[in-house]
């Protein structure tokens, strides 16, 4: 794959009854459900400019660099998975204040549009089967 | 209903693939879209109304004739849809989304 070659971006946004700062200590806060060191069997976390992550969950492994770590408004980090075939992608969360809500936007790009991407139902099962079961809703639902 | 059930719907036929198919060559006049359909000019009319309320075709009024032409973008979409981060990154806010929201509610009591 070349620097040329396609690549994809998702932007995801929530409201979450939180201040800005308690939403960003809690992204980065593995012990809280959702954020994505949570459900890894293994990781190692160092959010800080320059510091490394790793999660593992089954056999998927995740390695990313943080390139900012802007307290409480932003956080950004590269992410490398199989699915990135090895390249980095990266992952940008930004925290805004919407009254007593916190508007919590997370952009992932940078992602090559490749069937390996597009086509893996692995990751997504493994959630679908856990979260139901887990706290009583289907994630599917809200969409 | 919302953007991609619209397009989903509207690919859920074969005769509106076999028309998103055709106009993916090039935009093509009412009778030439129907013509290799095996179907009522009528059910070609719905078929058309269910691809432009997806946004995926748009009609342009040539003297005369009334052209039809494919617009893509909508089905993006689908491939949006179908990937591995769309459906990881929504599992997991909506997760922690409901974390605070359980939060809140027992602050409340």
């Amino acid at each position: 794959m070349n620097a040329s070659a396609k690549t994809l971006e998702f932007t995801f946004e929530r409201t979450i009854p939180a201040s800005p700062a308690e939403v960003f200590d809690a992204w980065l806060d593995p012990k809280v459900p959702g954020n994505p060191w949570n459900a890894a069997e293994k990781f190692i976390l160092d959010p800080k400019v320059d510091g490394l992550f790793y999660w593992r969950l089954t056999t998927n492994t995740h390695y990313g660099r943080f390139t900012k770590v802007d307290r409480p408004a932003r956080i950004e980090h590269t992410w490398v998975s199989p699915s990135t075939q090895g390249r980095e992608s990266m992952v940008t969360v930004t925290f805004a204040k919407q009254g007593e809500n916190t508007l919590m936007t997370l952009v992932h790009s940078d992602l090559p549009d490749t069937d390996g991407g597009r086509g893996h139902e692995k990751g997504w099962n493994y959630f679908l089967g856990i979260f139901p079961g887990q706290f009583g809703g289907d994630p599917l639902k809200k969409r | 209903m919302d953007p991609l059930t619209d397009v989903l719907t509207a690919l859920s036929h074969p005769s509106r693939r076999d028309i998103v198919r055709r106009l993916a060559t090039a935009p093509a006049r009412f009778t030439d879209v129907a013509r290799p359909l095996d179907v009522s000019l009528n059910a070609v009319t719905k078929h058309l109304k269910l691809l432009e309320r997806a946004g995926l075709i748009e009609r342009e009024k040539r003297g005369r004739e009334v052209f039809i032409s494919l617009q893509p973008g909508p089905l993006r979409l689908v491939a949006g849809w179908m990937h591995e981060y769309e459906r990881f990154w929504n599992a997991r806010l909506d997760r922690f989304e409901q974390h605070f929201t359980e939060k809140k509610k027992e602050k409340k009591r």
